[in-house]
């Protein structure tokens, strides 16, 4: 097992690192290359081709161990179940079946329940546990995803130890690393491959950019900056998979930061253009406003729980020296403990015992977590886009299309929701309520201004934004595994359709308003054919009545996916029915979705030409970008294969920490139940079908209005042109922000500013002109009364002095006269004076 | 092993001999003088690399004297007490290299001084031998003079080589520092006064925890002698709101004066306040904690604002720095006393060291930001962030360093600034929730002005300002200093265990010494005073 763990670990990190070497090379390529070299391009793909090999080998390794559960027991329809309860039957009886595993600790009694410790080394430390054996032993009370999940972690180093408190870089392997590195490196080779042909007019020692408006109206030249293209691109790479493999919540922090500044860099990657480093700025002072939240959230569990760490450590004796974050919560069985009054949250510890400090039981204050809670996904909402902070992400397309494709749409974003479903065992029912609605006005919002968007990387843009809406929102109704299964699928079909969009433009010299193309299929075929399947993939298309005939409906990925995010929300909103919106708001906007989707292929490929100019001088692209495209095209297609019941979701599903059906705490002021499997599965068939009449409505009234010209959509446009304008103008969230907190921010720098010059040099100046003042009086004081009163002594002697001169006569008898007088005088003085 | 006399004593004075050489040489042979003080501080810096490599911090403290290694002492003034003593712990070491390391860059940096270099060059060194003296001395009165002995180097330096207001710089610089040391004076004279005359830091130290029965310092003594301390090293961290001298220093000041002043000179402050505030008067430091982070987190969201306000490239980086050391003094105050005192302390040392990691990550970031400045400055001649632009075009790999410095002021992981804001804001959660949130504000705010800031200057399609025709590509020279700077960002941002290594000890050690300084105070202040014991303000 320890070796399996090394092993997962030494390749995932060769995976990881590979791309930050490649960085490293490829930012100086000028120094070994020529600017015209495609060199650092074949490096940075061989860099994350080979991390897919690895990540791959990695999940092969995991299958090997799990005995590749996955595959097995597909029949997850005939496991009729529902109560909860069998989950802990469930648990006891594969102890027998656990214990096997993990040979150090089979004499420990308290490892019971799954959870093993193999030490290796103080840092590197293997929690491991067994998988889910449930396929293999199915009985007739067994829920899926009870037994706790195969891990594997350790530390790489420490960052910093203060007494008993450390920080460390970890790393945590489970299935849903696997699949997420996988899935990353895989769709990062592809857009890579496609960028080295999109990027192509980079190669040269001369690019004009169009879009630099120079005061003297020439166009603005520069040499080109392929090399530097594809070394952000494996630094993003970097970032993003160092994310994934990260073992505690600060190292998920440092590289969110990273991926952060790498989006900067690549959104950025036109520095001449406003637009383009306007965009930048704002992508990154917007994640960081979600950032702030994510400190919070940091500062919280640090102070309270006094880990960051997601798994136990194990020191050399192979005892817990830390218990992770996660038994701390949920202990092994994934419930919370709730102390008697319902306010405080008791800690767990590796074996699901309460913990104690002294003669009290440890714990946090349950409003304390919520906050925790609520403060990290305050950094997911930056990260994906969700409402409140959604603005930046179409603003974000100012970056070269490859980037759009691979950051802002399949990996970077979609890190929000990898850390929401990472994190979800901290979260309390009510957070996830929160992270629900968040996902649910997020999703609809951002499918009305797509509806209404004309350029074709802002409409995917915004459905981008509306599909995650979609994965919060499925993970905040408890259904954690369908909103990862819609992370993946996502990723796929969204990055093939801005590959094909960037196809397109690519194609159309640069042009990106989808009013000016019209009819492109005949002269670029096999985008066209590559995006109508991801077009179906997002609408979320099937053959209704194929289950009849192949056993499973006929979908492309997005069906699946979608639909098990919709079956979630209905079965929630059955337990909780004030929260109807939550199942509503996803089905109307399955509908818009499908709309406007059709409506961007419509516009795009069907029909008439619009521009002559554009549509002359349209072509296909090279095999080296349509190459890509195909591939992507059939994952897209086929990666969710089987739904709920298939290799993928079950993968996903082996990672489910917390059991499906928690409910809020008694005291908590909202009254929440989350759906159980048995209750989702319960309402699939019915949300399955709503959802696809929703999307093939919205289908059919996209062909009509776009396809069949049925009726003129303009027109529509004019008619609610109040609507429309508000739309257009993406809900006027802009303009909002800025006069709430930028304008506002300047103002408060200025006054800052002002308070330094008037106050508190005003004060200073003023002290010292007073001092000058006390100074100046000094002087006068000086020269006029001390030297004038030494002057006046002076002056009084002299003027005494020639006084007596009158006195001094020369005559002896005048002078024996005086001093007779004198005698006489001084003897009356002392005869009249002295003491008797 | 070099004697300890010996080594500390030429790391300090080297400078000053050197200074002295460099008398002797032809004022107008200008290049030889340069690489003379080039090689006195590269010198130097060799030095205090072997005080780093003689530090041992596993060391028992047993074997060290009272926590310090290479310490020694011999009398200077017997007949007042005062002694020549030295020495370092995990506090003062780090200071001591970080200075060595930005006297030589920014002595590298001098190559655009024209005006007089023989008399810069030995103004400079003896402005070096003030600064590590401060980081060295362990008697008061010592450390005092050494104090005294920075400010008129860097006076002569701001006033003759500065900008076109210098004169007025210069003075308010030298006034406030001034200030400052004549509250430090005080307090030195009643802590003496107190102590039976004594001026030793260890032992004043020793009585303000009440490890000695002879001397007592009371609690009211110690709020009083830490409120006159603190004050004199908060004018130096430059706290709000005795921060306005920094901004006009800075802008005045030549590049490589710049640097040593962000880079070390500030960090003064906070190891003073690390030196003898906290550990002479435990009680009153707790009885001002509240007050010093307060002021840290109003530092820090104050000098964030002030920055996005500015249109000079320095006086942006100048508020920065008030922005940054405000972490310092969070870092520093987070000292909460409960009853679960044992878990507080913990996250009370996390704060003092990430505080300490704060003083040298930004040494490093913004020496390095001022630096990216001049060398701009020395091209255009002007620092008019709206006349720039279009830089990242045109000086390609300065731009690429400049932006990573910057981002290390911006605290991206990864980079030195990230661990200190990061710690001192995690830490500061069981201090205060209100002001830990405020202080995690700032990270908005600081991307704000700092992306604005690389948006202006770099990004763009063309230079707006004058001199266009001076822009070229950075030199070799400046090229080495900028790498250096970014070498040890990414080192401490990656590895920042290699910096708490140094320091952890001797941190632990401070905090519960203080901790348990404070517990005997107030004990004493709950118990009646004992008898015969000198507890009076005056002698």
């Amino acid at each position: 097992m320890g070796s399996t763990g090394e092993t997962l670990r030494n390749l995932l990190t060769l995976a990881w690192l590979l791309p930050l070497i490649g960085f490293l090379v490829e930012i100086y390529a000028l120094c070994w290359t020529h600017r015209l070299s495609k060199a650092p391009a074949y490096l940075a793909v061989g860099c994350i081709a080979a991390g897919f090999v690895c990540s791959f080998t990695a999940l092969m390794t995991w299958g090997v161990q799990t005995d590749w559960v996955v595959f097995q027991s597909t029949h997850h329809d005939e496991h009729h179940e529902g109560d909860h309860h069998g989950e802990q039957h469930h648990a006891d009886e594969h102890d027998a079946e656990t214990a096997h595993v993990a040979e150090p600790a089979k004499t420990d009694e308290h490892h019971k329940h799954a959870e093993k410790a193999v030490a290796s080394a103080p840092a590197d430390a293997l929690a491991a546990t067994h998988a889910d054996h449930a396929a293999e032993h199915g009985d007739g009370h067994s829920e899926e995803h009870a037994a706790k999940p195969t891990v594997f972690a350790g530390t790489f180093y420490n960052l910093g130890s203060f007494g008993p408190l450390k920080i460390s870089l970890d790393w945590y392997i489970d299935s849903l690393t696997l699949v997420m590195f996988t899935m990353v490196t895989f769709i990062a080779t592809c857009i890579h491959i496609f960028a080295m042909g999109y990027m192509q007019d980079e190669l040269t020692e001369d690019y004009v950019d169009h879009e630099v408006h120079l005061a003297n109206h020439e166009h603005f030249h520069r040499p080109g900056r392929f090399y530097r293209f594809f070394s952000f691109l494996s630094l993003f790479c970097f970032s993003m998979l160092g994310l994934v493999l990260a073992g505690n919540i600060f190292q998920v922090f440092i590289f969110w930061e990273l991926v952060g500044v790498c989006s900067y860099l690549l959104i950025g990657f036109y520095v001449e253009r406003k637009s383009a480093s306007t965009a930048a700025n704002k992508a990154f002072i917007m994640n960081r406003v979600g950032d702030f939240g994510f400190l919070i959230g940091l500062m919280i569990i640090w102070t309270s729980l006094g880990t960051f760490q997601f798994f136990d450590s194990v020191d050399a004796e192979g005892h817990t020296s830390q218990v992770g974050l996660f038994h701390l919560i949920r202990g092994t069985t994934g419930e919370m403990q709730l102390s008697a009054d319902g306010q405080q949250v008791l800690l767990q510890n590796e074996v699901g015992e309460l913990l104690t400090a002294g003669e009290n039981l440890r714990s946090i204050p349950y409003w304390l977590l919520v906050t925790a809670g609520l403060g990290i996904f305050a950094g997911c909402i930056g990260k994906s886009a969700q409402f409140p902070l959604q603005t930046w992400l179409p603003d974000a397309m100012e970056g070269p299309t490859p980037v759009s494709a691979l950051v802002h749409s399949a990996t970077m974003v979609a890190a929000g929701v990898y850390l929401a479903g990472r994190f979800y065992p901290v979260f309390t029912p009510e957070v996830l309520l929160v992270i629900a609605y968040i996902g649910c006005i997020t999703l609809f919002l951002a499918a009305t201004i797509a509806v209404v968007a004309t350029d074709i990387k802002k409409v995917l843009a915004y459905s981008t934004i509306s599909q995650l809406g979609y994965m919060m929102l499925g993970i905040g109704v408890g259904g954690w595994g369908a909103g990862l299964f819609h992370l993946v699928t996502h990723a796929f079909f969204k990055s093939l359709l801005f590959l094909c969009s960037g196809s397109v433009i690519a194609g159309c010299h640069h042009e990106q308003d989808m009013r000016k193309m019209g009819g492109l299929w005949k002269k670029m075929p096999i985008t066209a054919a590559t995006m109508l399947v991801g077009v179906i993939a997002i609408a979320g298309l099937a053959i209704p009545g194929s289950q009849a005939v192949l056993g499973e409906t006929f979908a492309f990925s997005g069906f699946h996916s979608k639909d098990a995010i919709v079956a979630t929300a209905l079965a929630y909103t059955k337990l909780n029915a004030v929260h109807g919106l939550l199942f509503l708001a996803p089905l109307v906007t399955a509908g818009i979705t499908a709309f406007y989707m059709f409506r961007l292929w419509f516009m795009t490929f069907a029909g008439a030409p619009q521009d002559e100019h554009v549509y002359d001088h349209a072509h296909e692209n090279p095999a080296v970008m349509t190459g890509p495209l195909l591939v992507l095209s059939l994952l897209a297609a086929t990666c969710a294969i089987g739904g709920e019941s298939g290799p993928l979701y079950k993968l996903l599903a082996l990672s489910e920490a917390v059991p499906a059906g928690a409910s809020t705490a008694p005291s908590s002021p909202v009254t929440i139940v989350l759906p159980t499997h048995g209750q989702v599965h319960a309402v699939h068939a019915t949300a399955g079908k709503f959802a696809l009449l929703a999307a093939g409505l919205g289908t059919l009234v996209a062909y009509l209005l776009y396809c069949r010209k049925a009726l003129n959509p303009a027109e529509i446009g004019r008619q609610f042109s109040g609507v429309y304008g508000f739309l257009v103008d993406k809900w006027r969230f802009d303009e909002l922000y800025d006069f709430l907190f930028v304008k506002p921010a300047h103002s408060v720098g200025r006054w800052c500013q002002g308070f330094d010059k008037v106050v508190l040099d005003g004060v200073l100046h003023g002290a010292s002109s007073l001092v000058m003042l006390v100074s100046t009086w000094d002087r006068w004081f000086d020269e006029r009364m001390i030297d004038g009163l030494v002057n006046l002594v002076g002056q009084v002697t002299g003027q005494a002095g020639r006084s007596l001169r009158v006195v001094q006569t020369g005559h002896l008898r005048q002078y024996v006269m005086w001093i007779a007088v004198g005698v006489v005088v001084l003897f009356a003085a002392l005869f009249t004076a002295l003491p008797k | 092993m070099v004697s300890p006399e010996l080594l500390l004593t030429a790391v300090v004075f080297l400078p000053t001999l050197w200074a002295l050489f460099t008398a002797f040489f032809e004022p107008k042979a200008t290049e030889a003088i340069r690489y003379f003080g080039l090689f006195g501080t590269a010198l130097t810096f060799v030095l205090t690399l072997i005080v780093l490599w003689q530090f041992n911090p596993e060391l028992d403290v047993k074997e060290t004297h009272a926590g310090y290694q290479m310490w020694f002492q011999m009398p200077w003034v017997p007949d007042w007490n005062v002694n020549y003593s030295m020495g370092v712990d995990g506090i003062s070491l780090p200071l001591v290299v970080l200075t060595g390391l930005i006297s030589f860059l920014a002595m590298l940096a001098s190559w655009s001084i024209e005006k007089h270099v023989k008399g810069y060059v030995i103004l400079f060194l003896l402005l070096e031998t003030g600064m590590l003296g401060v980081f060295l001395a362990l008697d008061f009165f010592l450390f005092y003079i050494f104090w005294e002995v920075m400010l008129l180097p860097m006076y002569f330096l701001i006033g003759i080589w500065g900008g076109p207001r210098r004169e007025y710089a210069a003075i308010k610089f030298f006034l406030y520092t001034l200030a400052g040391g004549v509250l430090m004076l005080i307090a030195m004279l009643m802590l003496y006064f107190n102590s039976g005359r004594s001026f030793d830091l260890i032992t004043l130290a020793e009585i303000g925890q009440g490890n000695i029965a002879e001397y007592v310092f009371s609690p009211t003594f110690q709020i009083a002698a830490f409120i006159l301390l603190f004050i004199g090293f908060a004018i130096k961290l430059p706290a709000f709101p005795f921060h306005t001298w920094l901004p006009d220093a800075h802008v005045e000041a030549p590049t490589p004066i710049s640097m040593i002043l962000a880079g070390v000179l500030l960090k003064m402050g906070g190891y003073g306040i690390l030196r003898i505030a906290f550990p002479i008067c435990p009680y009153g430091a707790q009885y001002c904690a509240y007050g010093i982070v307060a002021l840290g987190v109003f530092s820090i969201i104050y000098g964030a604002f002030a920055a996005l306000a500015q249109t000079d490239f320095k006086r942006l980086v100048a508020y920065s720095s008030v922005s940054h050391m405000g972490y310092v003094l969070l870092g520093m105050g987070v000292w909460k006393i409960s009853e679960n005192a044992d878990d507080a302390v913990y996250y009370w040392q996390m704060g003092v060291s990430a505080a300490m990691f704060q003083m040298i990550a930004h040494g490093i970031s913004s020496a390095g930001m001022f630096f990216m400045v001049g060398v701009l400055y020395d091209r255009v001649h002007h620092r008019d962030l709206n006349k720039f632009g279009g830089i990242a075009g045109l000086m390609p790999q300065y731009t690429g360093i400049a932006a990573v410095l910057f981002f290390a002021g911006l605290g991206l992981p990864g980079l030195c600034g990230f661990i200190g804001e990061v710690f001192t804001v995690l830490s500061a959660w069981q201090y205060d929730h209100m002001l830990a949130i405020i202080a995690a504000g700032g990270v908005i705010l600081t991307a704000g002005y700092i992306l604005w800031t690389i948006q202006r200057v770099y990004f763009g399609p063309s230079y707006k300002g004058p001199h266009a025709e001076a822009i070229v590509p950075a030199n070799s020279r400046e090229l080495l200093v900028g790498y250096v700077l970014l070498a040890f960002a990414i080192l401490f941002g990656v590895c920042p265990n290699l910096l708490f290594y140094e320091m952890n000890p001797t941190i632990e050690r401070f905090v519960h010494q203080v901790d348990a300084g404070y517990d005997k105070a107030l004990e004493q202040l709950q118990a009646a005073p004992p008898e015969g014991v000198e507890t009076t303000w005056i002698p």
